[in-house]
């Protein structure tokens, strides 16, 4: 039974309730901080720019939340996705271990995003909201929230970082298929766009000036919320589906993982297929467990940084959160894995690695396309360069076991394909890409040279 | 737009005959069997140069310019004449006559001594590029090939390069006739080049200039300098432009090495003697505060085409210097433009040992907060 090369399960099989980690925590999370007030946030603050059922799962610390049918509905068009063995990477690798995959890229965006993404636009849709304004840096998200929003019929804003707006345009024509308004930001439908754009007309646009632009958006419309695809608990929630799926599968096959690896940009990928997991680990039954996130050396998050409160975004509008940073003033370098250049991590999956139930790992992004191509050659999957980060750190761990001939369990959350990157590939091929890294001893000396405040 | 054009019509004549360059040694080099190159190599670079009738090229006679633009279809005139054979100080009289006629951008044909001679002339004044046709091209103003210089000149024209400092350099006369081969920095030129948009990660980013560049890497810098270390500081515009925003002002010596305590300038233009002493000095001094910490770091940029990080025109931070430092207490800096050119950095500090410690991957700061694997090569 255990040599099935796909393991599948049924759409009746989708489970019924996400799994919120929180209820098993050893200690509560620290709260998240009002950045006025310096208090405690509480629903009210959030009530602006997000539904109540949202703001409510945020803060829930049940165990289990159920999944409306509405949402099941849109995730049988995708879900559940396949269980792999990785038989020909295992092959060419002469290892004895045994590698697992479970493969999120079959979504029509092509990534994990959908499973948040839908579920926020069912929830909006539910409270009578009429339009949901975001980000997206090059579409990634924006195109997974158009897409979600399309099927309930809700209007979808996405400003997107003007550059790529002009020059990345396929994510953008995504977002258009699925209906959805795309603005190149800055805009001049926003103050803070405005005032950008008056400082500097030729701005060619940030991360952190978009979320501005959506929050704002979001708060001055009536009947239109904001929707973040990543770090916050309500996000991870929704993408437990992926785990509790795995569990399922695993269990089909009778096995149970050695190692989970998962790659982390905000967290909400790596959490959702590792948290059914980590409850195990922290709930005594499963002690040797190794679950690790791996990270871009460009952005070590939770290898390089720093564990304490700090914002969310760039320009300061969030509030504060108890995490994993780089400061939320550093711009991390022009990676290809995009979606991993985040100078923080959801607040869960920092205090689990604070704490030491999850370990990380960080790679240069030369030896992550490296993994990615002989992925590719083996399994015939070209990932995108944010997966590749965990695909590398489950062939490391494979070749290990073959020097020490252990029979062990890895498995890596692909998370998404690599069909938009591909120029990202041709410059690998190309032998053009730059290996940044954080200098962190220096950053270290300097921070502890700057006047405390 | 005005482009002044110049060939060294010797420039190159002593490479092929196996001297190490031709200054002096023409007659030798022609007994020797040695034929022009850089008339050939000037004529390629026209030839592949498409520019419009806006611009005109202002150059000297004969060898010396004309022959390679006469069967051209480019707009010229020249302007500076000179008899018999071409020497040094006709290259620098065409760039007096060059800069009377207010040209916008020298283009010349030679190697590291004629860049030295333009550059003697214009200095920072006129962006200038070098075709290379030279012996020795260590300069950091030459074009990788005629064709290479043919498509600067036309971006330049177009209004789509921006400017960037290139070092001159030549072989240290004085270190020369003690019959040591030493590569000194003249000073900085400025060279036009391209700015690429280069995509990368999910969105596009505009590759800064450099100057931008430099001030990311110096604002680091100006961070965590602020311990109580010695700070050795090489020489070079990236280095010049820490010390600036540290608020040494214009203290600093440009081509020189300098030394920085507690944000004040320590040493100036030092030697390797006393770069030496003044570790020394410290060492006893920390010693004596019972204090066993960090005692001298050195910051180094790259310099010159090649990238060599130790061992051309910083000689004076010397193996000796860097063995007392400690080879972790090396900071190397460069612009991701700088670093984008050369595939690996080189280090010839003259110790096999040391260079054998330096080489391998290193971590260079190329930013705020910023910093890029790069892999480094004995010389």
């Amino acid at each position: 039974m255990n040599e099935r090369e796909k393991i599948v399960l049924d759409e009746e099989e989708i489970p019924k309730e996400w799994y919120n980690i929180l209820a098993d925590l050893p200690t509560p999370l620290k709260p998240y901080i009002h950045p006025g007030t310096k208090e405690p946030v509480k629903a009210e603050d959030l009530a602006p720019i997000f539904p109540m059922e949202l703001i409510k799962q945020e803060m829930s610390t049940e165990k289990w939340i159920p999944i409306p049918e509405e949402v099941r509905d849109v995730y049988r068009l995708w879900r559940p996705t396949p269980l792999y063995r990785a038989f020909r990477l295992e092959e060419k690798l002469k290892t004895p271990a045994k590698i697992y995959y479970k493969w999120e890229g079959v979504s029509p965006p092509g990534s994990h995003k959908p499973n948040t993404a839908v579920a926020q636009a069912y929830y909006n849709m539910k409270e009578g909201v009429e339009r949901i304004a975001t980000e997206t840096g090059a579409g990634q998200w924006g195109s997974a929230l158009a897409f979600g929003t399309c099927l309930f019929d809700l209007e979808c804003t996405v400003y997107m970082v003007k550059i790529s707006y002009e020059q990345k345009p396929y994510r953008r024509v995504l977002i258009e298929t699925w209906g959805a308004e795309v603005f190149p930001s800055p805009t001049d439908r926003t103050n803070s766009g405005r005032k950008v754009l008056e400082g500097d007309p030729e701005c060619t646009g940030s991360l952190g000036i978009t979320i501005s632009e959506a929050v704002e958006d979001a708060a001055t419309h009536e009947g239109t919320k904001y929707a973040l695809g990543s770090v916050l608990n309500h996000v991870l929630l929704h993408q437990t589906v992926v785990g509790l799926e795995l569990k399922k599968q695993f269990e089909q096959i009778d096995v149970y993982p050695d190692y989970i690896f998962g790659c982390v940009g905000g967290g909400s990928n790596f959490a959702g297929q590792c948290y059914p997991f980590v409850g195990d680990k922290l709930r005594g039954e499963k002690p040797d467990l190794q679950v690790i996130s791996c990270e871009p050396m460009a952005c070590p998050t939770l290898t390089k940084g720093l564990y304490t409160y700090d914002f969310g975004d760039i320009a300061m509008l969030t509030p504060l959160l108890p995490m994993y940073t780089l400061g939320h003033d550093f711009v991390p370098p022009p990676i290809h894995a995009g979606g991993l250049r985040y100078h923080g991590d959801a607040p869960s999956l920092c205090k689990l690695t604070h704490e030491g139930y999850m370990g990380a790992v960080a790679y240069h992004q030369n030896e992550v396309f490296e993994a990615a191509s002989l992925f590719a050659r083996t399994e015939g999957f070209v990932i995108a360069p944010e997966t590749a980060h965990c695909a590398k750190a489950a062939i490391d761990e494979a070749r290990r076991c073959k020097e020490t001939g252990e029979e062990k369990v890895i498995f890596f959350a692909n998370s998404g394909h690599g069909h938009f990157d591909l120029g990202a590939y041709d410059a690998y091929h190309a032998g053009k890409l730059i290996d940044y890294e954080y200098p962190a001893e220096l950053v270290k000396q300097a921070l502890a040279n700057l006047p405390k405040i | 737009m005005k482009i002044g054009f110049l060939i060294n019509p010797i420039a190159g004549l002593g490479g092929s005959v196996g001297l190490k360059g031709t200054d002096g040694l023409v007659e030798e080099a022609m007994r020797r069997g040695a034929t022009p190159i850089a008339g050939e190599r000037a004529k390629k670079c026209l030839q592949e140069m498409e520019i419009d009738d806006s611009s005109i090229i202002l150059t000297c006679s004969g060898a010396m310019g004309e022959d390679a633009v006469l069967s051209n279809s480019q707009r010229y005139e020249v302007v500076y004449s000179f008899a018999g054979r071409s020497t040094s100080d006709d290259t620098k009289n065409a760039c007096k006559r060059f800069l009377e006629e207010g040209i916008d951008l020298l283009l010349f044909c030679g190697g590291d001594g004629t860049a030295r001679d333009v550059y003697g002339v214009v200095e920072k004044e006129i962006p200038m590029i070098g075709i290379p046709a030279g012996v020795k091209m260590h300069s950091a103003v030459f074009a990788i090939s005629p064709k290479g210089a043919a498509k600067i000149v036309e971006h330049f024209v177009e209004g789509k390069a921006e400017l960037r400092d290139a070092e001159i350099m030549d072989t240290d006369e004085d270190a020369y006739r003690r019959n040591e081969l030493r590569m000194k920095v003249f000073g900085y030129a400025q060279t036009p080049y391209e700015p690429v948009l280069v995509q990368q990660g999910k969105s596009l980013f505009q590759s800064v200039s450099e100057e931008r560049a430099k001030e990311e890497i110096a604002r680091f810098a100006c961070e965590f300098m602020l311990d109580d270390s010695l700070y050795i500081l090489g020489a070079g515009t990236t280095i010049q432009k820490i010390a600036e925003l540290f608020g040494l002002g214009e203290e600093k010596t440009l081509l020189g090495v300098d030394a920085v305590k507690n944000g004040k300038l320590v040493g100036k233009d030092l030697n390797e003697q006393e770069l030496l002493q003044l570790l020394e000095n410290e060492k006893e001094k920390k010693g004596n505060q019972g204090n066993q910490g960090n005692q001298a770091k050195i910051l180094v940029s790259p310099i010159g085409a090649q990238g060599f990080v130790f061992g051309r025109g910083n000689q004076q931070i010397s193996a000796k210097v860097i063995e007392k430092v400690g080879v972790e207490n090396v900071i190397v800096l460069a612009t991701p433009h700088k670093l984008s050119e050369t595939p690996f950095l080189l280090v010839d500090t003259g110790s096999e040992e040391l260079d054998e410690l330096l080489s391998g991957y290193m971590s260079v700061i190329s930013g705020y907060r910023m910093a890029q694997r790069k892999e480094v090569r004995r010389g």
